[in-house]
């Protein structure tokens, strides 16, 4: 769904240069539906998450992301369409909790049971060793209070407690629903390296965010949902490379000469007054055919718009919520 | 928190494993468990059961005794679970209330996505807890009340007409409650309305279709749940109109079938 990138980029030509491996999709949605009522919460989404790399389910709130997750293990039936984990369903699979681990909701918890008990029914409940309950509470860093009740787990500590669940059946598949939700920003990296080792390990990995930003920092491919509609499905360098707009400003006495100039030389070339800006020639020729022709810069640099204004564009029309004025949000 | 250095594998690969009844079971187990209300909810049917059972026995033994209370002994000696059922009421409910008001229903469906294995676990695991609780407390009642009883030459022996009957039958009578209970919480879910609903079933409904004209209201206090379920736990009891104890536990067993069949459909079919 991503063209090729309409300018050069050189964050994204790096990327690009090194392609994240990728094998025969695991996780295959296709034509999937969900209507709550007479609300159509998912509609017609097909996409595929293939093994070795990150791919993150990005949407604003409310956009479709964790309908469609509930769907992929089984929680929500689809009203038509249909997903599969490896070729099958996930209420077919012999152990599920050994085939897909899934952090879905903070509190998918009992506040009156440790965390060690719930651990230990969910492995029993899949024949998974009552030693690996402990393994997966240290991997956390949630063995020191594995003994108490989870009702008074913070936000943070509730969602290791997730992830510790979900990483109980050693799976090959890994869905985080908004993994982030309340760390810490020492959390939030062990998040993103967690989710980059999983995928590095060979496994399949499906990190769903609202944040761009982060999405960015963790995925190498992004399924961008808004509305329930897929809004696009390429790797993140493309994804960057299209959305999020950079230009050269230059500001110079001469600004006709040097537009003719970078015309030639291929660029798509604005100009409002003494400035202009430059599409298609980075900072360095521009500066080398203006010194070429002896003309003087005022001004010469790169002017990177962020990625979360690209992903505030894309998904502009598809906000569920949208705050009375959402430019000055942004801003 | 400091960062983990283990990976996400562990030191040793899995045994092979799968989502199997028994597993389901020994799962539901490890929940029922590892929450206090369960504690808290036996220990109150084992207190209240056997001790409103010892202290009736204490209290009307003399006359009965005498010949003055006109009613039959048989009648007190479990009289207290008429009182405990309402743990067994809350103890069935929450079994899946308790799961659906805290979120705890997804990891459970996610951990095993057949939702028929998840319904037979928690129904053996809730019916065998139910049923030992109902046997323990009863039998703790008749020893109790038993010994006032007896003081007063009017004991009941296991070997007389239909104690030790009760005896089980007070474990059967708790299971099928508690049954009934978990399938009205696979229906509205909520631990508030299932206690509310099934309580007032069964002391304040079960009690007032007596009053309706006739055959119709005589044939409704038979078949009511808790009074069709109930004989079966009593050697004797108070009200002549119930039906004979197997043949009321049997209608109550069919009343719990039709509603857990009923709750089953719709658990199967509902999102989570």
């Amino acid at each position: 769904m991503c063209q090729a990138p309409p300018h050069w980029q050189p964050l994204a030509h790096v990327l690009l240069a090194f392609p994240p491996p990728g094998g025969d999709p695991v996780i295959v949605a296709s034509g999937l539906t969900k209507r709550f009522g007479d609300r159509v919460a998912v509609d017609g989404v097909s996409f595929t998450v293939r093994p070795g790399r990150v791919t993150g389910f990005l949407g604003p709130n409310g956009a479709g992301k964790s309908t469609t997750m509930r769907m992929v293990i089984g929680l929500d039936r689809p009203t038509s369409g249909t997903v599969t984990v490896d070729g099958a369903r996930y209420a077919d699979s012999p152990a599920p909790l050994r085939a897909v681990g899934a952090l879905l909701e903070a509190r998918a918890l009992h506040p009156g049971r440790t965390a060690r008990a719930h651990l230990r029914w969910m492995a029993a409940s899949n024949g998974i060793p009552a030693a690996r309950v402990e393994e997966v509470l240290d991997l956390v860093g949630l063995e020191a209070v594995a003994g108490q009740r989870v009702g008074r787990f913070s936000l943070g500590m509730g969602q290791r407690l997730g992830i510790a669940a979900a990483l109980l059946g050693d799976p090959p598949v890994v869905v985080l629903d908004e993994p982030v939700n309340g760390l810490d920003p020492e959390g939030i990296r062990w998040v993103r390296t967690l989710a980059r080792d999983l995928a590095t390990e060979g496994r399949t990995v499906l990190v769903s965010s609202h944040l761009m930003a982060e999405m960015a920092l963790t995925a190498d491919h992004l399924v961008v949902i808004g509305r329930g509609r897929i809004l696009a499905d390429c790797s993140t360098a493309e994804f960057i490379a299209e959305h999020a707009a950079s230009f050269v400003k230059v500001r110079t006495p001469q600004p006709g000469q040097l537009a003719d100039l970078l015309r030639r030389s291929g660029a798509d070339v604005t100009r409002d007054g003494d400035e202009l800006h430059v599409h298609g020639v980075d900072a360095a020729a521009t500066g080398e055919l203006a010194a070429g022709a002896g003309l003087v810069l005022h001004e010469l640099g790169l002017v990177t718009s962020s990625l979360e204004e690209a992903f505030m564009t894309l998904t502009a029309g598809s906000v569920e919520f949208a705050a009375a004025r959402p430019a000055e949000v942004t801003r | 928190m400091t960062a983990p250095a283990l990976t996400a594998s562990g030191t040793a690969p899995l045994p092979a494993g799968g989502a199997t009844l028994p597993r389901a079971v020994h799962a539901e187990w490890i929940k029922l468990w590892s929450v206090r209300s369960t504690g808290w909810s036996v220990a109150a049917m084992v207190a209240l059961g056997a001790g409103l059972t010892t202290l009736v026995c204490a209290l009307v033994a003399p006359d009965l005794a005498a010949g003055q209370e006109g009613e039959p002994v048989g009648a007190f000696i479990t009289w207290g679970l008429l009182f405990a059922q309402v743990t067994a009421v809350v103890l069935g409910a929450l079994t899946v209330t308790g799961e659906y008001g805290t979120g705890m229903i997804r990891a459970t469906l996610a951990a095993n996505p057949r939702r028929g294995t998840v319904l037979v676990a928690k129904a053996l695991v809730l019916t065998g807890t139910l049923f030992v609780a109902g046997v323990v407390t009863a039998t703790l009642g008749w020893l109790g009340g038993n010994a006032f009883l007896s003081a007063e030459g009017i004991g009941i022996s296991l070997g007389d007409d239909g104690m030790l009957r009760s005896l089980f039958g007070s474990g059967l009578y708790m299971a099928g409650l508690g049954l009934f209970a978990m399938a009205a919480g696979l229906l509205l879910r909520s631990t508030a309305a299932v206690v509310s609903v099934v309580l007032a079933l069964v002391f304040l409904v079960g009690n007032l279709v007596v009053l309706l004209p006739g055959a119709l209201g005589e044939w409704l206090t038979k078949l009511m749940p808790g009074n069709a379920g109930s004989r079966i736990a009593t050697p004797e009891s108070f009200n002549p109109l119930l039906l004979e104890p197997w043949t009321g536990f049997a209608v109550f067993a069919a009343e719990v079938a039709v509603l857990l069949a009923v709750a089953a459909v719709v658990f199967s079919r509902r999102d989570a």
